[in-house]
């Protein structure tokens, strides 16, 4: 039997029999769609998840700083280390922050404490603070060497006894700063208790600052922690000594996290291998089914001078259609699931990953259809002419 | 091929074993069949009319004996050869006018052809012109399920005739079919012998079809007589 007349042949039964055989194709679909979203869309829902995550610890922050010792020369972040750091792949921001330990204000003829932190503007994305009230000031605010001041929410509350903290003037180190935002997104209290200005003015004016030697870096995923850590000392001395470095991680918290994660992406998996599982005893038990009922087909058949193998050929065909199609299906569904989550989380899904489980997809199919459809393929081709037509 | 028969077939038997005993179903069947000629096959049932129709199309394998077709001792070919044998050589008309369900009459025809490896471009002529020997050109579209019972059993005429075979095995094809449906099919089955150096084996229990064969034979108890 040619292959063109097999193809036609199995194509055109497995249509005609759609109705039977649409639970299995529905089973495949669906688990290959599953695949592939799971497959191409996990790190950038994991980016978001990322994000997100912050409000629960920020497991996915490193903390970096310069050990301050006496009989040592002071070490700061230098601008090129700072963008050396920056290209480790896996980072997505960094930002500098220099501390001044205590500030003084006076309002009202009271005095109050607090810390007060020269940050630049990515501070905010990496940390992952948004303005509560008014504004967080930006890149140009930072260039331009401004006296603004972004407020915790307890400072404020301590100093003004209100939140409504926006266009108000206060005294730092006998400078009056313009307040333009109230910070939220703190689960850190002593953030809350701190007043933030722009790193560059901090230098200029505030007496007492360090230099900027703590730097924060923003990570794109869990995964991507470890690897990181470990790039970041040879990122360093690329530039200066890396001697006093000291890097902090979250460890136990990011250890809870990727442990939660693994077991929530080993249940989808395993959700998704039951699904193909299951699809893959339908197209057993189909073709089985097909087999009995079609006995007296394959008696006709082999009475028309079909060989075993010709017959073996077309159930194993018919059942490479089914699965080789409900995959094309899946690849079609997972492609229009992809674009619709990536809408939501916005992101675009990525080509080549895309390409990598079209291939995967389809070559599973074709081992789908060979595992589940031989057997009842050999049943068929090993059925003796007399008794197959006499079937009842 | 002896004495120009197409079909010799000489102390042919078929038994068949049960666990407790043994059941011959064929005893002694000693028959010869000569080009153009159409031969009945008469008896009461269970005499063993199918069972020798399917050893003659080689879907059973006799417990003895010997059968040539064409001088070609055909019981030793091996599974394959069996195979080419049924696609080339011999055409069989089941009882129940057996046609694959939903599929056209041209896919039905067009079976055959596959299995023979005819060229995709020479199927259409080949399968019109079988359909043309029993008046049913005009079907060649219809799904089967859509044709009358003598109508099906004509497809299946034209079927066993599409690879030009030696032989036509035809196993009571009108035993579901009225008096002038049977008279046709019979019409049918004269027409090919005339025109091609053909033989057609009727299987029948109708004494009127009998006649309307060059020659018949019965089988009785496993023995196969003349007349």
């Amino acid at each position: 039997m040619r292959l063109d007349d097999l193809l036609r042949v199995s194509v055109r039964q497995v249509l005609r029999h759609r109705r039977r055989y649409l639970g299995v194709v529905l089973a495949i679909a669906l688990g290959v769609a599953g695949f592939m979203l799971v497959m191409t869309m996990s790190r950038d829902f994991k980016k978001n998840f990322n994000r997100d995550l912050n409000l629960i610890g920020g497991a996915t922050i490193i903390r970096m700083y310069f050990e301050d010792l006496p009989d040592h020369r002071p070490q700061w972040f230098r601008t090129e280390t700072l963008a050396g750091l920056r290209r480790i792949p896996g980072v997505t921001d960094a930002s500098l922050v220099a501390l001044a330990g205590s500030a003084r204000t006076n309002w009202r003829t009271r005095q109050y404490y607090f810390s007060l932190l020269g940050v630049d503007d990515s501070f905010w994305e990496v940390r992952g603070l948004w303005p509560l009230k008014g504004q967080l000031f930006h890149d140009a605010d930072v260039e331009a060497r401004k006296r603004e001041v972004v407020l915790g929410t307890e400072l404020a509350r301590r100093i003004f006894g209100s939140q409504e903290v926006e266009g108000r003037y206060m005294e730092i180190d006998h400078d009056l700063y313009r307040v333009s935002g109230l910070l939220g997104g703190i689960t850190d209290s002593s953030l809350a208790n701190s007043a933030f200005i722009p790193l560059t003015t901090a230098q200029d004016r505030v007496s007492g600052i360090s230099l900027p030697n703590r730097l924060y870096l923003r990570v794109l995923t869990w995964d991507d922690v470890d690897r990181v850590v470990a790039a970041v000392p040879a990122a360093v001395s690329a530039h200066q000594s890396a001697d006093l470095l000291r890097v902090e991680v979250s460890w136990e918290a990011l250890k809870r996290v990727k442990h939660v994660a693994w077991w929530v992406e080993f249940f989808i998996y395993l959700a998704l291998s039951a699904t193909l599982i299951l699809g893959g005893f339908g197209i057993w038990n189909v073709m089985m089914a097909a087999v009995r009922s079609r006995t007296r087909e394959i008696g006709l058949k082999k009475a028309m001078g079909a060989e075993d193998r010709d017959i073996l050929a077309q159930f194993l065909s018919e059942a490479l259609c089914l699965s080789v199609g409900s995959a094309i299906l899946g690849v079609a569904l997972g492609r229009l699931a992809m674009e619709v989550m990536g809408y939501f989380i916005g992101s675009s899904p990525p080509l080549d990953l895309f390409l990598i489980c079209l291939a995967l997809g389809l070559l599973f199919a074709v081992f789908l259809g060979v595992g589940a459809g031989l057997y009842p393929s050999i049943q068929a081709s090993r059925m003796e002419v007399v008794s197959a037509i006499r079937y009842e | 091929m002896a004495n120009g028969a197409l079909i010799s077939v000489s102390n042919l038997a078929k038994i068949y074993a049960n666990g407790v005993g043994t059941i011959p179903v064929l005893q002694k069947v000693n028959l010869k069949i000569f080009p153009g000629e159409m031969v009945a096959v008469m008896g009461p049932s269970g005499s063993g009319k199918s069972t020798l129709l399917f050893i003659l199309g080689l879907f059973l394998h006799p417990t003895r004996g010997s059968y040539h077709l064409a001088g070609e001792d055909v019981l030793k070919l091996d599974r394959t050869a069996q195979a080419e044998f049924r696609r080339r050589r011999v055409g069989f008309v089941f009882q129940s006018c057996d046609l694959l369900e939903n599929s056209t009459v041209y896919e039905n025809l067009e079976f055959p052809l596959i299995y023979a490896g005819v060229d995709r471009r020479e199927r259409p002529a080949r399968i019109l012109a079988a359909l043309e020997q029993v008046n049913l050109e005009h079907r060649i579209h219809h799904a089967s399920n859509h044709l009358s019972g003598g109508e099906r059993q004509r497809v299946a005429v034209a079927r066993a005739l599409v690879n030009q075979p030696q032989v036509i095995l035809a196993d009571e094809p009108t035993g579901q079919l009225d008096r002038s449906h049977s008279h046709l099919i019979m019409d049918h089955f004269a027409e090919i012998v005339k025109k091609a150096e053909t033989a057609v084996v009727v299987v029948t229990h109708d004494p009127e079809i009998a006649g309307r064969c060059t020659r018949v034979c019965s089988l009785d108890d496993g023995i196969l007589y003349e007349g």
